[in-house]
């Protein structure tokens, strides 16, 4: 049976949301492939996660738990991922890795190791076929099925580029946090749970962690958030997020966000940007104001259930995408749309 | 202190995205006609490498891999400081993917010798990808800290802060030693006296150009045409789309008033 593997991230012992995400993608994948999923989760004191990425999709899990093992670090990882999948007979044919700073500092290398291809930071996935007929690469030429299309924005993302890489399994792919959606958690799944041999040399354990610093943020984190209400350069100054923060104060939990002009103006703190360079949102309501609406920005509010723009150039790019428009000075319309908001 | 001997930085030459100019309407880019830049990423990695050399010693040397223009970058970063360049320049790399240009690299700097420290961009802006830095070490079977942002040398080990989602870490790594630089590193100085000088100079004495720009090919490095260019590469990209105007339906609403009840509806 054929495998897709995700690789499962976690801080302190608590899966990532990527972990559910990269399941979930696998999930859809291995359903047209007729294949299982199975999850690689390296750690310490771990095991009380398994059940939960059962439920997530996985059939089963590869386990490694070490010491050295309870935090990420590229060699360890490296050194037991690789060992293992190379004493496979049969490797799998798929493997996605987040693309966090984890799996994009580790991924590469694997690649490496089993001279796979890898697509980087990838925004969709599917399965299909591959018909190569090239005159200068006969060797390689022919029919390949059951593909990988790993799908990505490219060149500044005014297109989006399909890159495979048949030859060689696993076909291998680092997926942009944010992206994919985990699927309903199925309770009480069962699953296999394999462990996996741990041979750690010296060399491997070489890097040193000497701390680890992460926000705790009390404010509501802008991937996961239900409502926001993002600015962009047409705000014209940092105080127009006052304005911003009114029209959010409307709302039970919406966020700010905004678009890199923005950030690069210094208005808002990095953290708030949205977009390819910034966070990937999935909201179920957006309203952008004074946003222009530019591919990279749009990579990262396309999944909005709902888009609302504001913007007082009617051809702005945005209108091609938003579901609902007021074309006008945000000035103006968004005091008039809080006095309605509160009279409600 | 001064410890360190040999210094590489990795750096690319890419169309600049921020000109119109070589871009097709259908959003490909026709690689002549557009204006090319040093990678802006690698402008963090070629100041890491001046840091390194300033703070620890060291000779830096400079190595890209592209078509014979890509010698402007070298020029460039010999402004800056650098003290000797390679150009990796072959048509049998035309083409290469992360795997075939990582392995081109990886024979460069065996070519090249022993290294203490070898400073990578984040990322292309044209590959866009972040993978040939880690594949680089990967090869060299050396360690590497991504995203740095801050480092210093301390009893011959690197000491390094790099991204992760959130905050940051602080890790602690031996040399040799492979280091990503994050876009939170240092920016760029000013070309240096010495270096435009040094410049002007080249430009004249084809003898001195000889002494500071090293040009190899494949053969120089000892590489295997097999794992090169298209053929060598695992991935192929089978096809680009622009990517589609999703709705082009968005409903214009006559003002507030129309839009709190949609919203409300919305919200539901
Ligand atoms: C490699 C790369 C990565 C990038 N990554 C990102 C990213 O992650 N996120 C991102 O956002 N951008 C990103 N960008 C930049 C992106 O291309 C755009 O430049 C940016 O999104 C534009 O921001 P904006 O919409 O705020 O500003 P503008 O494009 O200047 O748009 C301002 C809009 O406000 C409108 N406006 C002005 N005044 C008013 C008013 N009073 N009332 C109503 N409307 C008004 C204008 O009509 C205009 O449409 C990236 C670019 C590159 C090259
Ligand atoms: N052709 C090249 N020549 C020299 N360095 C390169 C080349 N391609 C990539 N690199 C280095 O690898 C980094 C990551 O590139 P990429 O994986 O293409 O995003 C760049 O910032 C450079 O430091």
């Amino acid at each position: 049976m054929k495998e897709i593997l995700v690789l499962a991230e976690h801080v302190d012992n608590k899966l990532s949301p990527i972990t559910f995400e990269l399941l979930g993608a696998a999930r859809s994948l291995a359903d047209k492939l007729q294949a299982r999923v199975a999850c690689f989760l390296l750690g310490y004191n771990i095991k009380d996660q398994i059940q939960a990425l059962f439920s997530a999709g996985a059939d089963r899990v590869y386990i490694a738990e070490h010491p050295e093992l309870k935090d990420y670090r590229t060699l360890p990882y490296n050194k037991i991922i690789s060992d293992y999948i190379s004493s496979l007979e049969i490797k799998p044919h798929i493997f996605l890795i987040g693309a966090t700073t984890t799996g994009r500092d580790l991924a590469p290398r694997l690649a490496c190791k089993f001279n796979s291809g890898l697509t980087a930071d990838c925004t969709e996935l599917d399965i299909g076929e591959f018909d190569y007929n090239s005159k200068t690469d006969i060797k390689r030429s022919g029919l390949y099925k059951d593909c990988l299309y790993a799908i990505r924005p490219s060149f500044g993302e005014s297109l989006k580029a399909r890159i495979l890489g048949p030859w060689n399994n696993p076909q291998m792919a680092t997926i942009r946090p944010g992206i994919m959606l985990p699927i309903k958690p199925i309770e009480n799944k069962q699953g296999e749970i394999i462990e996996v041999p741990i041979n750690l040399t010296k060399n491997d354990l070489e890097i040193e962690i000497i701390e680890s610093f992460r926000e705790i943020n009390n404010e509501i984190d802008l991937s996961s958030a239900e409502i926001i209400i993002e600015g962009g350069y047409g705000l014209a100054n940092a105080q127009g997020f006052d304005l911003l923060r009114e029209l959010a104060g409307c709302f039970n939990n919406a966020s700010l966000g905004a678009t890199r002009k923005v950030i690069d103006e210094g208005w808002m703190p990095y953290k708030y940007q949205i977009g390819q360079t910034g966070k990937t949102v999935r909201p179920k309501l957006l309203i952008a104001c004074g946003v222009s609406g530019a591919i990279q920005q749009r990579i990262g509010i396309q999944n909005a259930g709902c888009i609302v723009a504001i913007n007082k150039d009617a051809c702005a790019p945005i209108f091609r995408f938003a579901h609902y428009g007021i074309i006008g000075d945000l000035y103006h319309v968004i005091p008039e749309l809080i006095k309605e908001l509160k009279e409600f | 202190m001064s410890f360190l001997k040999n210094i590489f930085v990795l750096i690319k030459q890419v169309p600049d995205q921020g000109s119109k100019a070589g871009v097709n309407l259908d959003g490909t880019i026709d690689r002549a006609k557009a204006r090319r830049m040093l990678n802006p990423f690698d402008r963090y990695a070629l100041q890491a490498a001046l840091d390194a050399k300033k703070n620890y010693g060291g000779q830096i040397t400079a190595i890209t891999m592209g078509p014979p223009l890509a010698i402007e970058i070298l020029f460039e970063a010999l402004e800056h400081g650098v003290d000797n360049t390679i150009l990796l320049s072959d048509r049998s790399l035309a083409g290469s993917d992360t795997w075939a240009t990582s392995y081109a690299l990886k024979k460069t700097i065996n070519y090249l010798g022993e290294f203490d420290l070898i400073f990578c961009g984040l990322q292309t802006t044209d590959g866009d990808t972040a993978q040939v830095g880690s594949q680089i070490a990967e090869r060299l079977n050396i360690p590497q800290i991504t995203y740095c942002e801050d480092f210093k040398i301390e009893n011959e080990k690197i000491i390094a802060r790099r991204v992760i989602e959130g905050g940051h870490q602080t890790l602690k790594a031996p040399l040799p030693c492979l280091i990503t630089v994050a876009n939170s590193y240092k920016a760029l100085k000013y070309k240096t006296i010495h270096g435009a000088k040094l410049v002007q100079d080249i430009m004249r004495e084809e003898e001195k150009k000889n002494k500071y720009i090293k040009i190899l090919n494949i053969n120089d490095i000892k590489a295997n045409p097999d794992f090169l260019g298209i053929k060598g590469s695992p991935t192929i990209v089978s096809k680009t789309e622009k990517i589609s105007e999703i709705s082009g339906n968005c409903k214009i609403l006559k003002g507030s008033k129309e839009l709190s009840l949609e919203l409300k509806e919305i919200l539901k």
